[in-house]
């Protein structure tokens, strides 16, 4: 016999016909845990609380082992859910002209393709850019634009009262308002291609923004100065985080004329864009467009 | 040159060494985009059939971007070490992936060889790898930096605390800080991507972070990553902390004048940190990149866009920096659409940037339009443990308030170097014990008890 073959012998001898893992432990008394929620308004920890006035971020959460208690956990889930939820609603094809609206589409054949293809949502198609031209009014100061873009759970939610309150804000100022549209399978700078055939003076489309966690319902807002195909972010403003819990519709649309009218004024948009004047007006938006942190909002709760 | 295979009786052909790479690579949304991605998956092996017969000589001969049109090119081209080169230049990139492979091939051999490498011969072998083959390897690359602490020593695996505030509300950075430093994070870096890009908020925000690594006497290094330029005017006000330095970076030159940035300005920003940083080690600057940056600014030159993130880390080992990683899933899913592609770019990002030298760590992460779920990200996580990953990110839930997106938690952080046996930096870890925070790899009495720190 080999020596390998003898130490395997020697070995199998040694360790005989035991089980290879020794017996439990007695089974112990198992008491639930202490609960661990999720910081609501009722019930969080005390350094919860004290962040809770400075940041949305979900802080004194407390741990399981290393991992989240399972409250932490479901509120988390549902917050994921909501965003995807949000990501892959399909605007129904017959909703723009439910609403009244003039429906349009991009170049993207399905919602897989809107993804993965920017630029095709940039254009119209042929048949869109037929009835623009057959419908829209030309040479408006203002050509509204009502788009799904990442969220037509947000587009379908509040898009309507964005849209209403931001034209009429503009036509009780005096300017001419085109008419009334909605675009499928949008990118923000599908407002060029609108706006070129039209001949607005400014184009302003409203679109579902990305969704962050537990928001799925924003819209936000980009305005351009004479659009035309290959104008760039750089001649864009605009505003973000428009919902209930955020900057509520009617004032966003305000908001927005305001805008317009510094854009008709001063005949430029985007970084050359002086908002200087309108600080107090446009809060956030006129620095930048970076989003106020907003209070979270519990999501999950079961009837017992 | 002949570039063309056969597989079952039908003859691929390729009309540069470019087009080869492009279409040897596994498929990814950006290069479909860019319309410049293998049509089928047999054209795929076809590419990678031919790339394997290429030498790493004829790569060095064939930069994706010309000479003559790009500067990055230039930089890695003059500064390339020739003896090493010498070593490596007759291989066969499937000689060179089994080389490797190889177990006599050692993390020292692998560094004696790095810097003869151009972006271009590590892009190639990865192609040719499985994700295992990438993670083997990119397991077995040595790099040791050294700032206030000593990151990438054989069983280590640090974070990136990012306790990001949608206005830069410094309270509200500050609570995230506290609570993630109580789960053993920020060992590779606290730092915070601000909303506001000022010289004035960048040097308040350091401020306040080193306020906080003062008092508690912890072993790390902070940064704020506004624009470079922005950071090198808070140098300027004068008594700054700034233990590091970042910028993003892309893989072309006109990719990087998109970022404003230049190999001339990085140069100024590197010797004026030389001078001015308040960190103690040779290594002090920080660069993110990720695959898809260069097509998004139209700077991709007809490149792949895993060629094109090789010549980013080309660009960063210029700079013996203390960190780089990838930003994996951030661009979104027109660049990488699914979990497949992101886990796969993680890896091969990872091991294209230990085998070139580089400190390298991955936020692991996806947008909420990407097909990605919470469990494939918490698999590429442990995946890039095991990979041997220099750091991840953490930040409270992995959830991003002001960049909308998921990535790694606080609580991840234990839970990965648990699994993978792997502790924070030595520093760090010794700072961690003493607090109460860990008891080597097992939480401690105070873990997640952010009243622990002041």
């Amino acid at each position: 016999m080999s020596t390998t073959r003898k130490l395997i012998e020697a070995l199998r001898e040694r360790l005989g016909q035991a089980d290879p893992l020794p017996s439990p432990p007695a089974i112990p008394r198992i008491q639930a845990p202490p609960t661990r929620v999720l910081p609501t308004a009722r019930t969080r920890s005390c350094y919860a609380e004290q962040a809770a006035a400075h940041t949305a971020a979900i802080l004194g959460i407390g741990h399981v082992g290393t991992r989240y208690a399972t409250d932490v956990v479901l509120q988390f889930q549902a917050e994921l859910a909501v965003a995807h939820d949000a990501v892959h609603t399909v605007l129904p094809d017959d909703w723009a002209q439910s609403q009244g609206l003039l429906p349009l589409k991009s170049r993207v054949e399905d919602h897989h393709q809107f993804l993965l293809r920017p630029d095709l949502g940039r254009r119209l198609d042929e048949e869109s850019l037929e009835r623009l031209r057959g419908n829209a009014i030309q040479d408006v100061d203002i050509q509204p634009i009502l788009a799904d873009g990442l969220s037509a759970v947000a587009t379908m939610g509040s898009g309507m009262r964005l849209l209403e309150t931001f034209s009429n804000e503009c036509r009780f100022r005096g300017w001419t308002v085109g008419i009334p549209m909605c675009a499928k399978y949008a990118r923000v700078w599908l407002q060029d291609e609108i706006g070129e055939t039209v001949g607005a003076r400014v184009a302003c489309i409203l679109l579902g923004e990305r969704p962050g966690l537990g928001t799925g319902d924003g819209l936000s807002a980009y305005m351009v100065y004479e659009p035309r195909m290959g104008k760039t972010d750089s001649d864009r403003n605009m505003i973000s985080n428009i919902h209930a819990r955020g900057i509520v519709p009617e004032l966003a649309g305000r908001q927005l004329a305001m805008m317009a009218g510094a854009m008709l004024d001063q005949k430029t948009s985007g970084v050359s864009l002086d908002l200087s004047g309108l600080t107090a007006e446009l809060g956030q938006a006129a620095s930048g467009g970076y989003r106020e942190p907003q209070r979270r909002v519990r999501l999950v709760e079961t009837d017992r | 040159m002949q570039l063309a295979a056969t597989i079952r009786g039908t003859k691929y052909r390729f009309d540069s060494i470019k087009e080869v790479l492009a279409k040897a690579n596994p498929p990814k949304s950006g290069d479909d985009q860019a319309g410049i991605s293998a049509r089928d998956p047999v054209e795929r092996v076809a590419a990678r059939a031919v790339l394997a017969e290429l030498t790493l000589h004829d790569l060095r001969e064939n930069p994706v971007v010309p000479y003559e049109l790009d500067e990055l090119t230039r930089l890695v081209e003059d500064t390339l070490h020739a003896d090493a080169y010498q070593a490596i230049r007759s291989l066969t990139v499937g000689q060179f992936r089994e080389w490797l492979l190889e177990t006599s091939t050692t993390g020292p051999l692998i560094r004696s060889i790095s810097r003869g490498l151009t972006p271009e011969m590590a892009a190639a072998a990865s192609k040719l790898m499985s994700n295992m083959d990438l993670m083997i390897v990119g397991a077995k690359c040595e790099v040791v930096v050294r700032a206030n602490n000593t990151l990438g020593l054989p069983g280590r695996l640090s974070a990136r605390l990012q306790p990001n505030h949608p206005t830069d509300n410094v309270e509200g950075i500050l609570f995230s800080t506290r609570e993630g430093l109580s789960y053993g994070c920020g060992d590779a870096v606290i730092g915070v991507n601000p909303a506001t890009e000022s010289a004035e908020s960048t040097a308040e925000i350091l401020r306040a972070l080193n306020g906080v690594t003062t008092r508690n006497n912890i072993p790390t290094q902070n940064c704020v990553l506004s624009h470079v330029t922005v950071q090198m005017d808070a140098l300027r006000l004068g008594d700054v902390p700034m233990d590091l330095m970042f910028q993003s970076f892309s893989g072309s030159e006109k990719g990087n004048r998109a970022f404003g940035i230049s190999v001339a300005l990085m140069d100024e920003a590197y010797a004026m940190m030389s001078e001015l940083r308040s960190s103690h080690g040779p290594n002090f600057m920080y660069f993110e990149t990720g695959q898809g940056s260069a097509l998004s600014s139209d700077a991709h030159h007809g490149a792949d866009q895993v060629t094109l993130e090789a010549r980013c880390y080309g660009f960063a080992r210029r700079y013996k920096p203390f960190l780089v990683n990838t930003v994996v899933g951030f661009i979104g899913p027109e660049y990488l659409e699914d979990g497949a592609q992101i886990t796969r770019a993680a890896l091969e990002d990872h091991f294209m940037g230990k085998l070139l030298g580089l400190p390298m760590g991955c936020d692991a992460c996806f947008t909420y339009h990407s097909a990605m779920g919470q469990n494939e990200l918490e698999c590429l996580k442990v995946l890039l443990g095991a990979a041997g990953c220099s750091y991840l990110m953490s930040l409270p839930v992995g959830d991003d308030i002001m960049l909308n997106y998921q990535s790694t938690s606080f609580h991840d952080i234990p839970s990965v170097r648990g699994l993978v046996q792997r502790r924070p930096t030595p520093e760090f870890d010794a700072w961690l014990h003493e607090m109460g925070i860990m008891d080597g790899l097992k939480p401690g009495p105070r873990f997640g008890d952010p009243g622990v720190i002041r």
